[in-house]
C-alpha cells in the first residue's frame, strides 16, 4: 500500500518506467514464444527419426535436395547389409511461389505408397476427419491434408483441391503433429511422381518416365544396425547420394534452432535491459527527490538495510507490474497472431507456462536489481546532509 | 548521574581542499534526566552541529586535541558503530527538526508508527501507541490526515508525537518552533513544557526565541563553536527548584 502511494507520487514518470519494462517483457514473451515454437518443431521433427530412419536423396551434399533419382536405386539400397525397409518418396513445394514465403514449415506435396514403410515410421499420423491414404489409392487423385494446410485452403474431407494444376479429392485431414505433416498434402506415389515431373524443365524430363522418378528414399535399418553405418554404406555404394541420419538432423536442426533462439531471446533480453535501465533512472530520481525524507527516516532510526529494502521493494514492484502487463500484452499478441496465422497455416508462437513464469520472475528480479544501486546510494546518505538537502 | 554527558566535543567541516571550518571548538555539556534545556546563540554558532553529535547523527572529531567523550545513559557512545548508533536513535532518542519532519505520503498516525517500526514495535501495538502519542499532543482527530492537510503547528505536533512514541529518555529538538508564528510556537512550547512536567521527559531544544529560553530550566549559550557560560543564575536557581520539588 505504502509502496503504491510512493509510486503514485510521480504518476507520469512511474507510468513511463512501467511502460519500459512492459515493452521489454512483451518482447521477451513474444520472442520467447517464437523460440518455443521453433524448439517444438525441431523436437517433433526429430521424433520422425526415432526409428533410426536415414533419409537419402540424389545429388549429394548435407542438406536434402529435390533432385530426380531413379527409383531402381531403392532395390540396390535394399540389398545392402543391415537395411530393413526402403521407402521411395517424392516431395516438392506445393507451388513454385510459396517456397520462400513461409516462416514456419514450407507447404509441401509428398507422395509415398501408403504402408510401404511396413509400420516402421515413428511418427504416428491420425486422421482428424475422413481417413488416411491406403495402398489401394495408388492410381487415383486423392489426398490427405495436414491440418494447417487444410485450414489455409479452407478444405475439408470430401472437398476437391487443385494441386499443381490437377484436381484431387480430399479424403481426410490429419490431426495436428506440430511439424511438417501439418503443412503437407499427402498424395499417392504415382500422383506425386506425375506432379513432380511437371515441375521439372522439359529438357530434363525428355528422357524421364514419371513412374521411375522419385526424390528421396527413407531407409530403415535392421535392429542392431546403426543409422550411421547404413548411411556410410549407402554413400560408399553411390557417392552421388546424400544421406541424413538422426544425429545429422539433430545437429543441423539443433544448431539452426539454437542460433535462432539466441537471436530471438537476445532481442527480448535487450529490450528488457533497456527497460531495466529506465528503472535505475527512475529510482535514482525518486531517491534524489526524497533525500530529505530518507534523512528523516535515518535520523529517527531507520537502519541502512531498511532503506535499501524499501527502495529495492519499490523498484521490484515497478518491475513486477511492468512484467505482468507485458506478459498479458504478449499473451494477447501471441494468441491473436496464432489465430490469424492458423488460417494461413503458420503457427509461429507457443507461449508456455515456463516462459510466462520466467518473464514474471525476471521482470521482478530485474526491477529489484535496478533498484539496488540507487538503494545503496540512498542508504549511504549522511542523514544530516540529507536533512539539509533542498 | 547525567543522562547525557559530552566532553571535548569538536567538529571541523572541510569546506574545500584548503579551507576547513571549526564549527565546534571543544564543548563540554551535561544534561540531567528530567531537564528541559535550551541551546541558544547566533546563527552559525554551532548549535545544530552540537545537536547532531548529541543525537548520534555525527561523531565528534577525535584528532588534534583531547579525546572526545560522549556518554548516554552511562554508555560510551564514541566507539559505537553506525548500526548501534541507529538502534539507539530508534529506541532511546526522539528527534524534532525545524521543518519537513514528516513523510508526505504517510498519514499522521503512520508517520508516528514509523518510529515504532524502527524501534521494533509493529502491528496493532504500534498503532495503539501512535494514537496514544497523537492524543498526547491533541491530534487524535487528525490521525488519518496527510501532512499536506495539516497546519505547520499541527505538523510539528505530529513530529513531537513521533519523537515521544517510544518513550525515549531524551528528545532533541532543533528549532522546533523556528517556522511557526508566535501563537503556534507558544502552543508547541507549552506542549513540551507540559510533557516535561507531567512525564519528566528530558528535552534539549535549540531556539532563537528568548521567551522560549526563559521557559526552560536552563539555557546553554553558544557563540563561535563554544559554550559561553554554563547556566544563567535565574535558570540555574529554577532548575535547583524543580529538582528539589521532585
Ligand atoms: N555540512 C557542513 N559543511 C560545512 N559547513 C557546515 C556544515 N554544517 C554546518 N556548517 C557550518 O558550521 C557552522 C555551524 O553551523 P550550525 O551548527 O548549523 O550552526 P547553527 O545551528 O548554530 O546555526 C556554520 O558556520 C555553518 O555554516
Ligand atoms: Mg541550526
Amino acid at each position: 500500500m505504502r509502496m503504491l502511494r510512493n509510486l503514485a507520487r510521480r504518476r507520469l514518470r512511474t507510468g513511463l518506467t512501467i511502460l519500459g519494462i512492459t515493452i521489454g517483457i512483451w518482447a521477451l514473451v513474444v520472442f520467447g514464444s517464437m523460440a518455443n515454437r521453433i524448439n517444438d518443431m525441431v523436437d517433433k521433427g526429430s521424433a520422425f527419426y526415432d526409428s533410426g530412419a536415414v533419409t537419402v536423396w540424389g545429388g549429394g551434399g548435407s542438406m536434402p535436395k529435390s533432385n530426380p533419382v531413379d527409383v531402381a536405386i531403392a532395390d540396390r539400397i535394399a540389398s545392402l547389409e543391415g537395411v530393413d525397409v526402403v521407402v521411395p518418396g517424392v516431395s516438392m513445394n506445393i507451388s513454385d511461389d510459396t517456397a520462400g514465403m513461409s516462416m514456419g514449415l514450407p507447404p509441401m506435396i509428398t507422395g509415398e505408397v501408403a504402408g510401404s514403410d511396413k509400420g516402421r515410421m515413428a511418427m504416428v499420423l491420425r486422421a482428424a476427419s475422413g481417413r488416411l491414404l491406403a495402398a489401394a489409392d495408388e492410381g487415383s487423385n486423392v489426398t490427405v491434408l495436414g491440418c494447417d494446410l487444410a485450414r489455409q485452403y479452407g478444405k475439408r474431407a470430401g472437398d476437391t483441391i487443385a494441386l499443381r494444376g490437377e484436381d484431387f479429392q480430399v479424403v481426410g485431414v490429419l490431426e495436428p503433429t506440430l511439424t511438417q505433416p501439418d503443412n503437407s498434402a499427402m498424395v499417392p506415389l504415382a500422383a506425386a511422381q506425375r506432379l513432380y515431373l511437371s515441375t521439372l524443365p522439359s529438357l530434363v524430363t525428355a528422357n524421364l518416365t514419371a513412374s521411375k522418378v522419385v526424390t528421396s528414399f527413407t531407409v530403415y535399418p535392421r535392429p542392431g544396425t546403426s543409422s550411421e553405418a547404413i548411411a556410410a554404406e549407402i554413400k560408399a555404394a553411390d557417392p552421388e547420394l546424400g544421406t541424413m541420419t538422426p544425429s545429422d538432423f539433430t545437429r543441423l536442426a539443433g544448431s539452426y534452432a539454437a542460433m535462432l533462439n539466441a537471436v530471438l531471446v537476445g532481442i527480448g533480453l535487450i529490450s528488457v535491459v533497456v527497460g531495466g535501465l529506465s528503472v535505475v533512472n527512475t529510482m535514482a530520481m525518486a531517491i534524489a527527490e526524497r533525500t530529505r525524507e530518507i534523512g528523516i527516516k535515518r535520523a529517527i532510526g531507520a537502519s541502512r538495510a531498511r532503506i535499501v529494502r524499501e527502495v529495492v521493494a519499490e523498484s521490484a514492484l515497478i518491475g513486477c507490474i511492468g512484467g505482468t502487463i507485458g506478459l498479458f500484452l504478449g499473451a494477447l499478441i501471441v494468441t491473436l497472431a496464432n489465430d490469424a496465422g492458423r488460417s494461413s497455416g503458420t503457427i509461429l508462437f507457443e507461449l508456455t507456462a515456463g516462459t510466462a513464469a520466467t518473464a514474471l520472475a525476471f521482470s521482478t528480479l530485474l526491477g529489484a536489481l535496478a533498484g539496488f544501486v540507487p538503494a545503496l546510494h540512498a542508504a549511504r546518505l549522511d542523514p544530516v546532509a540529507a536533512l539539509r538537502y533542498e | 548521574m547525567a543522562l547525557l554527558e559530552g566532553r571535548n566535543l569538536r567538529k571541523t567541516y572541510r569546506l574545500s581542499r584548503r579551507n576547513t571550518l571549526q564549527a565546534l571548538c571543544g564543548v563540554d555539556v551535561s544534561i540531567e534526566p528530567g531537564e528541559i534545556v535550551a541551546i541558544m546563540g547566533p546563527s552559525g554558532s554551532g548549535k545544530s552541529t552540537l545537536m547532531h553529535i548529541l543525537g548520534l547523527l555525527h561523531a565528534p572529531d577525535s584528532n588534534h586535541g583531547p579525546r572526545p567523550e560522549l556518554s548516554f545513559n552511562g554508555r560510551d557512545m564514541v566507539a559505537l558503530g553506525e548500526g548501534e548508533r541507529t538502534r539507539i536513535r530508534a529506541r532511546e532518542m526522539g528527534f524534532v527538526f525545524q521543518d519537513f519532519n514528516l513523510v508526505p505520503t504517510l498519514t499522521a498516525v503512520e508517520n508516528v508508527m514509523l518510529a515504532c517500526d524502527y524501534a521494533g514495535v509493529g502491528g496493532h501495538k504500534a498503532r495503539q501507541a501512535a494514537l496514544e502519542a497523537l492524543g498526547l499532543v491533541g491530534l487524535s482527530e487528525r490521525a488519518d490526515h496527510r501532512p499536506a492537510e495539516l497546519s505547520g503547528g499541527e505538523q510539528q505536533r505530529v513530529a513531537i508525537a513521533r519523537a515521544l512514541v517510544n518513550r525515549p529518555s531524551l528528545v532533541l529538538a532543533d528549532e522546533p518552533t523556528g517556522n511557526l508564528d508566535s501563537a503556534r510556537s507558544e502552543e508547541v512550547l507549552g506542549l513540551l513544557r507540559r510533557l516535561n512536567r507531567e512525564h519528566g521527559q528530558t528535552f534539549v531544544l535549540v531556539t532563537h526565541d528568548p521567551e522560549v529560553g526563559q521557559a526552560c530550566d536552563r539555557i546553554v549559550h553558544m557563540r563561535d563553536g563554544r559554550i559561553r557560560d554554563g547556566r544563567s543564575g535565574a535558570a540555574a536557581a529554577a532548575t535547583q527548584g524543580t529538582r528539589l520539588l521532585r
